[in-house]
């Protein structure tokens, strides 16, 4: 598959990159100039013609809903909200089947731990604009997918560990990065079921994304089930 | 009751100060004619204003720090800046806007804002081709749409806020305008969710009126339109909890001439 990952310099980005890159061919993107080996695009994600080419052929969108917290909050919000709806517009456009767009079960902390929480349940983000831009970029998302345009599988994923030798207590959202790139992978080619009472095609799906870790706070069944997600266990 | 809470007019002793974002639209005029009897205003807009007895301070609604900045010293916060075709713009000042507007209330204390926005800021195609007695309090659809996505975005940022902090947000949903003398289409029918410039504004008096505990949340939406036969949507909510009357019904659009 012809793969497009955003957010080019974030590790997660640059770490789906190299793990699919041997069954893919990946293009990253990013606004500013990355150091990669992958295949690289700079993109403003702007609305024009630039991201038209950005994403024509392209099989699937992996598309990082995570905003540079160097950036001002003006522009984080402008990235969440606007180059998603032009990465959205520019992917209907040119007829890209799929995007999966990466937010955060940040997005859930508001509910006490104790709570099943599941992808039913809504979403409680705070004002702080690092989780309220996943979850602007999840409302534009959506809509695409509501008006049929687009299909759009939401990955909300756990807290990222990067290093598993730093001791510490681990999260209990945490996410390793081989379970993160399983997910993604999984993603681009479910074809998840509609349910029992309706054939139409489900054009919007969120999975909660987290590693099997001791105590882990939310239930990733659902992902098990429509994406075959299996995360590794942890100790 | 809570000074922060009690109705604008009822405190004693001292006007009220409204911040006006976007005064100098098209609804902005009809705004402070029916704000300035009541309240002190301080106008703003991104475009300058000729002449005007209010104060008036040119700012960006797109710009945050502007936007904090003149809000300082104010009661209440009425949020009337709109751009439509420009996409950037849109997400600045539809969506953006509202981040600024709601920071700004939090930064100073500020709990009651009034937003504003066309119908399809919540019922978008998905309803408005399908459906009937459409009110505000359903899930918001909006679409694709640049005007509403940003409008709706805006909208869900002000939800956010009011969930997280102490202030109000109540909004005011409007599609067409008309003069109420406006007879260019009479009985031909019309847009099921127009109201007259007056009665718009009318509106804008009611909002900052009601006492804030009397709200059944504190993220509100009306649609505020004439009432008129077609059952498309509902301003029953705005009527029952604003007590907000329209004036004006525009018969002339919806009623046949009668001959000779």
């Amino acid at each position: 598959m012809k793969v497009l990952i955003t957010n080019g310099g974030s590790p997660l980005s640059q770490e789906l990159a190299s793990a699919l890159g041997d069954g893919h061919e990946v293009t990253l993107t990013a606004r500013e100039q990355v150091q990669t080996s992958a295949k690289f695009v700079q993109s403003d994600l702007g609305h024009d013609q630039t991201t038209n080419a950005l994403v024509k052929g392209v099989d699937a969108i992996v598309h990082s809903g995570d905003t540079d917290p160097k950036a001002s909050v003006s522009n984080r919000l402008d990235v969440a909200m606007r180059c998603t709806y032009n990465l959205l517009w520019a992917a209907v456009e040119e007829r890209v089947p799929r995007v999966i767009f990466l937010s955060s079960l940040g997005l859930l902390d508001g509910y006490d731990e104790d709570l099943a929480v599941t992808e039913r349940w809504r979403p409680v983000p705070p004002t702080d604009p690092a989780l309220l831009s996943f979850h602007l970029g999840e409302y534009v998302c959506r809509e695409f997918a509501r008006e049929r345009r687009i299909s759009v599988t939401c990955l909300r994923l756990g807290t990222l560990i990067w290093d598993s030798n730093s001791g510490g207590a681990i999260s209990s959202q945490a996410l390793y990065p081989d379970d993160a790139t399983q997910a993604v992978e999984r993603a681009m080619s479910a074809e998840v079921p509609s349910g029992t009472w309706t054939t139409a095609a489900r054009t919007w799906n969120v999975f909660h994304i987290q590693s099997s870790v001791p105590d882990a706070r939310y239930l990733t069944s659902a992902a098990q089930d429509g994406l075959g997600y299996s995360p590794s266990q942890r100790a | 009751m809570a000074w922060a809470t009690a109705p604008v007019s009822e405190r004693r002793g001292s006007k009220v100060n409204v911040l006006i974002l976007g005064a100098n639209g098209q609804l902005g005029p009809h705004v402070v004619r029916a704000l300035e009897s009541e309240h002190r205003l301080r106008l703003t807009d991104v475009n300058d204003l000729e002449s005007s007895p209010h104060e008036y301070v040119k700012v960006d609604a797109g710009n945050l720090e502007q936007v904090e900045a003149v809000a300082e010293g104010m009661d209440a916060i009425v949020n009337l800046s709109v751009l439509r075709p420009d996409r950037q713009i849109a997400f600045d000042v539809n969506a953006r806007g509202c981040y600024n507007a709601m920071a700004a209330a939090v930064r100073h204390g500020i709990h009651r804002v009034i937003n504003t926005g066309p119908h399809f800021t919540i019922a978008g195609p998905t309803y408005e081709w399908f459906d009937y007695a459409i009110n505000p309090d359903i899930p918001p659809q909006s679409g694709t749409g640049l005007y509403a996505l940003t409008k709706s975005l805006g909208q869900e940022i002000c939800r956010v806020f009011t969930e997280n902090h102490d202030v109000h947000v109540l909004t005011l949903l409007f599609y067409n305008f008309r003069e109420a003398d406006d007879h260019s289409a009479d009985g031909q029918d019309f847009t099921p969710f127009s109201v007259t410039w007056g009665d718009a504004a009318e509106a804008f008096r009611h909002a900052l009126r009601i006492d804030l505990e009397r709200l059944p949340s504190r993220c509100e939406i009306f649609n505020i339109f004439a009432d008129i036969p077609h059952d498309r949507f509902s301003s029953e909510k705005a009527k029952r909890i604003l007590g907000w009357q329209p004036t004006n019904q525009l018969e002339q659009f919806w009623r046949k001439a009668r001959p000779g």
